[in-house]
């Protein structure tokens, strides 16, 4: 009885591992948790010429917010291949290559902090995350302690960076997506917005109410407020239904791409509601996530305020990353990987210019706000709180019948006025 | 008006989904009294199943829901496994709570394998569109995918009710249900009843994904997780092992979030779906359809 | 004679504990990065698991009703502390993280959040507790569902405030989030909590009030025919679990600068949800405190060197990429775990000090035994 129950269960655990095994990532060269990490607890990471300098990487990579995690993977190991390709950072002692210590968050902050502390223990310095406003607000009080250097490619909750501190990131903040929308919805003259978002989410509440905030100041009315209980949330009829009944001409609707492209915009369609439907970063991609076989004519104005657009991109930065991401992975790059891979280069733009890897050196460069850091997310510095300063593009989705698909369009660049 | 009709349909929408999941969830349940905490990943399995399958149908040149028919094949196998793998030899030495946590850790091994599979990974998917014209009813546009999804439900409880009732396996069934060991006594073979009560519970859930996916298109890897707690809800609210109750479960359900969403408020519409359960459940404590048992001493 | 022997055994077991205190108080102390960064937190987390799977235990493995929505209370607690902390710290009560003053908002608020669960069990547990089984699974998660839904709704205490937007800073730099610092600085509250709070739990489920409950699940009808006030005592395990479960919440919220909801959800990414505490009460051992206790630091020991622990990077390629996906180990190991001791790890006895001479002498029993039995079964195959 014994031998038959060990016999199955022997079999349970090949039969997982195996899958488990054949369906992990066989290519990771740039993942060195053993070998090149520098060993010592505080000593400065870059000793001789040629060691490697380590970035530590927090993301969720297994769980519900996977997706955001893996993609900031990706960017950022996309970065460190190149960079390692063309000869590594040269510091004042020579070039070093890069290599990156990941940990998984599971997008909890208890398991965010402990990859934080982890981190500082293997002595790295110079830390990539968390994805989620949430995580990232846990672990920023611990860069600040230990002096540690983060930059969040996707936390957007306006506390957290603070002035004159450790904590840095790369997209927008929350505040200043909201006041762009408003400043687009006031440029074309609607008078009547909603809002339908998510109320326990912070992205999409931070949005909110940084985009109410800025239509009190731009006189805009707020005919209808509606709000759904979770980003997972697969039905939105109800509340758009309410939006047509209150008159809205525009609704803002900050959520993600993996919501709108198959729920979002066809219920709000369906209900009857053919105003603009405005988003932010969020909704970028959205074309990956529309079914096979729907009414394409519903994404027409769909329109979104994103960091950058290649068309109107004075550098080349931008359309390089999507070609080599896409030669890399065989498939077209999100905001997550575009901001990591940014992430990346802005340590490596920050170490060369103080030529050295230390925390200290490193947060003093990054905190020089005259410096200009060329990214694929626009041309940028930081203010002095650590959130880049750049301007808005306004893009959208445009189909017209007889084409393949949706097209996604770049309408203007926006600025705040 | 308009407002109250749309408010019906949507729950109907949402309800007729939820009441096919609990189908099959009730229907474990009912036989080896398990909460299967890993039902909602089957539905996630089926899914995949779908998505993979409906454009290889549209290339034979067939309609793409007959990719059901494989999706169900797989759900099946895959429901069939856990069985034999993980609860069959817990159940054996263990009790109903070793068998719930067996399920628990079920439900986050389908979960991860699903993400460490290359091909599906943490990426969403969005499957083929399936049954998207529209009728009007009072101005309202109703999909056809809704009406199906009733319709589908019905039919679904109808043959499954007459499947426990006058067929030899579902007698067989219904022993099991009430006492293994006079099944056993019976003459019944417990174990291969219990295996086939998977298979059929995993098939549905595999028809239930198929009309999930019709109106909701998108499969990612964590989609049971809520799933499966909608369903263990509609089926308790409708009497734990009773298939007409699950079905009206779900459509209570269904109804109450979108009337929560409509009438009260929209981010609290959970609130009001767990306040119904307790609310019903203080009333009828065995549920809406429910036997109540007396205990015996 | 008998009454020489509990003496001893209360002294033994008081000395051990005192020990435990005293070496929490010398590694606060010590410091040093390795502490500071790894065994503090481990040992914050730790408590609060603690106290959450003892506290699940008296309902689970004493009362025998199986509850899913345990964390709703933690979540109470926590968000109670937190806020009580922010608001004495906003009406100038104190003003650093130090000194009479703080200490005082600290026991006061882990206080304020046991009693706040505790009032909230009552509510929760008179209308939920005449239900039995699965019924009782079902509306526990109900009202944990609720709970978490409303507080994501409340403007003061939702996502928007103490969670993670403008407030959450503020909390971590004035309420009750403590840094690595202060972490390793109150390490001993963190181990007195946990010492007091196990101490009278044993002495409950000693108690005449404990028998009662024993009584109750043993078989409910019985019990009520010898006299025993089922309800009452249902509702009295039921309000004082919760009360624990408020004080695990203050604890989280000083471990934690940043609350937010779905950390005390159904199920969510990690191991501190209420799936995962009845987990770690089935494992232990229902019936079993020390169970609870051994379950919780050995399933955050696995979940934490899964994925900061040296010896995964020692495993052959092909394992490490297996644990990328922690959970799929962790979900592994459970079911291992539940194959082989079914009745959890320590069953429904408790692990005394004064038992561990007798160790060798019980292991060896135990195996002839097992030998036997593994002989005569070969001999009936055969």
């Amino acid at each position: 009885m014994k031998l038959k129950n060990l016999l199955t269960l022997f079999l349970a655990v090949c039969l997982t591992l195996s899958l488990a095994a054949c369906g992990a990532k066989t290519d990771a060269p740039a993942d060195t948790s053993g070998g090149s990490a520098p060993s010592g607890s505080g000593d400065a990471p870059s000793g001789n010429e040629g060691d490697a300098v380590t970035l530590g990487m927090i993301g969720p990579l297994t769980g519900s917010l996977a997706v955001y995690g893996t993609h900031i993977e990706k960017g950022v190991q996309l970065a460190i291949k190149e960079i390692n390709a063309t000869g590594g950072v040269s510091l004042s002692d020579g070039a070093h290559p890069l290599a990156v210590e990941t940990k998984d968050d599971q997008g909890d902050s208890t398991e965010c902090v402990n990859a934080m502390n982890a981190l500082i223990s293997d002595g790295i310095q110079l830390v990539v995350g968390s994805a989620t406003s949430g995580c990232t607000s846990a672990i920023t009080s611990v860069a600040n302690s230990e002096g540690t250097v983060m930059i969040t490619p996707s936390g957007t909750a306006d506390s957290l960076t603070t002035a004159m501190d450790y904590v840095f990131r790369t997209c927008f903040r929350d505040s200043f997506q909201g006041e762009l929308a408003a400043q687009y919805a006031k440029d074309e003259g609607y008078t009547k917005v909603g809002i339908v978002y998510c109320s326990a989410d912070t992205y999409s509440a931070g949005l909110r109410d940084a985009f109410t905030a800025a239509c009190g100041d731009k006189g805009l009315e707020i005919v209808a407020e509606e709000s759904v209980a979770s980003m997972t949330e697969v039905d939105y009829t109800n509340q758009f239904n309410k939006m047509v009944s209150a008159g809205a001409e525009l609704v803002f609707t900050p959520f993600y791409y993996d919501v709108m492209g198959p729920y979002l915009v066809p219920q709000a369609r369906s209900v009857g509601f053919t105003g603009v439907l405005l988003g932010a970063d969020g909704v970028d991609n959205t074309e990956t996530t529309i079914p096979d076989g729907a009414d394409l004519s519903v994404y027409n104005n769909v329109y979104f305020v994103n960091h950058y657009s290649t068309e109107l991109a004075s550098s080349g930065v931008s359309a390089d990353f999507v070609a080599s991401y896409e030669a890399e992975y065989g498939e077209t790059p999100n905001n997550f990987d575009a901001l990591a891979y940014d992430a990346v280069y802005v340590y490596k733009a920050a170490m060369e210019a103080c030529g050295a890897s230390d925390a200290t050196s490193v947060q003093a460069a990054l905190a020089d706000t005259s410096a200009v850091y060329d990214t694929t997310c626009g041309t940028f510095s930081f203010d002095e709180t650590g959130t880049p300063i750049k301007d808005g593009v306004l893009m959208g989705y445009a189909y017209h019948d007889g084409d393949a698909g949706v097209t996604k369009i770049t309408v203007k660049a926006v600025s705040l006025s | 008006m308009n407002t109250f009709i749309q408010f019906l349909i949507t729950g109907l929408r949402l309800g007729s989904v939820y009441a096919l999941i609990a189908l099959g969830y009730t229907m474990v349940y009912g036989i080896i009294k398990l909460i299967n905490f890993a039902h909602g990943d089957f539905i996630m399995v089926g899914g995949y199943a779908l998505f993979f399958c409906i454009p290889v149908m549209l290339g034979l040149g067939l309609p793409g829901w007959l990719a059901v028919v494989p999706a169900i094949v797989i759900c099946a196998c895959v429901g069939m496994l856990v069985e034999l793998l993980a609860y069959r030899p817990v159940r054996k030495t263990g009790n109903s709570l070793t068998c719930l946590i067996t399920a628990i850790a079920m439900s986050f091994v389908l979960e991860n394998l699903a993400q460490a599979i290359p091909a599906i990974g943490p990426d969403p998917k969005v499957p083929y569109t399936l049954f998207a014209e529209t009728v009007s009813i009072g101005g309202v546009s109703v999909s056809y995918a809704t009406i199906i999804t009733v319709v589908v439900s019905a039919v679904i409880m109808a043959a499954l009710y007459g499947f426990t009732q006058k067929t030899r396996i579902g007698c067989a069934m219904r022993c099991v249900a009430e006492d293994k060991a006079a099944a056993t006594l019976m003459g019944i073979n417990v174990n291969h009843t219990i295996l086939l009560t998977f298979g059929i519970g995993a098939g549905l859930a595999a028809v239930a994904a198929l009309m999930y996916v019709a109106q909701y298109p998108k499969v990612f890897t964590t989609m049971g997780a809520t799933l499966g707690i909608y369903a263990f809800v509609a089926a308790v609210l409708g009497g734990i092992g009773s298939l007409p109750g699950a079905v009206l479960g779900g459509l209570v359900i269904g109804v109450v979030q979108s009337g929560a969403n409509t009438y009260i408020c929209s981010s609290m519409s959970d609130t009001f779906v767990y306040l119904i359960l307790i609310v019903v459940l203080m009333i009828r404590p065995a549920g809406i359809l429910g036997k109540n048992v007396g205990e015996k001493v | 004679m008998k009454q020489n022997t509990y003496r001893r055994r209360y002294l033994i077991n008081f000395a051990a504990l005192l020990a435990l205190f005293a070496a929490a108080v010398v590694i606060g102390m010590i410091g040093g990065s390795t502490v500071k960064l790894k065994l503090t937190p481990s040992i914050w987390q730790c408590s609060y698991l603690i106290i959450m799977a003892a506290s699940l235990n008296l309902v689970l493995g004493f009362l025998g009703q199986l509850s899913l929505g345990h964390c709703g209370f933690m979540a109470v607690g926590a968000y109670a502390a937190a806020l009580f902390s922010l608001a004495l710290q906003r009406a100038g009560f104190y003003t650093e993280k130090a000194g009479p003053a703080f200490f005082l908002v600290l026991v006061g608020s882990i206080l304020i959040a046991g009693l706040a669960a505790a009032l909230l069990g009552l509510l929760v547990g008179i209308p939920a507790l005449r239900l039995k089984g699965d019924y009782l699974a079902i509306i526990t998660l109900g009202f944990g569902m609720i709970i978490v839904n409303i507080i994501n709704n409340l403007p003061f205490c939702g996502q928007q405030g103490l969670g993670q937007g403008s407030a959450s800073s503020a909390l971590y730099a004035t309420g009750l989030g403590f840094s690595n610092d202060e972490k390793m600085r109150y390490l001993w509250v963190s181990v007195l909590a946990v010492i007091l709070c196990m101490t009278v739990m044993f002495l409950f489920v000693r108690s005449k009030y404990g028998r009662c409950i024993r009584a109750i699940r043993d078989n409910e009808i019985a019990a009520s025919a010898s006299g025993i006030h089922v309800s009452y005592y249902k509702v009295l395990t039921f309000t004082l679990s919760a009360f624990f479960a408020g004080i695990t919440g203050a604890l989280y919220a000083c471990c934690n600068g940043a609350l937010s909801t779905s950390s005390f959800a159904f199920t969510n990414g990690s191991i501190l949800n209420s799936v995962f505490i009845v987990v770690m009460v089935v494992v232990g051992g229902m019936g079993s405190l020390t169970g609870s206790v051994i379950a919780a630091v050995v399933l955050f020991l696995l979940n934490y060197t899964i994925k900061n622990g040296g010896w995964v990077a020692a495993l052959p390629a092909f394992l490490q990429n297996i644990f990328t996906y922690p959970m799929l180990v962790y979900s592994i190991a459970l079911i291992i775990v539940i194959l082989f001791r079914p009745r959890g790890i320590m069953g429904s006895r408790e692990f005394a000090l004064c038992d561990v001479p007798k160790w060798p002498g019980w292991i060896r029993t135990h195996f002839t035994s097992r030998a036997d039995s593994a002989g005569k079964g070969a001999d009936t195959h055969a």
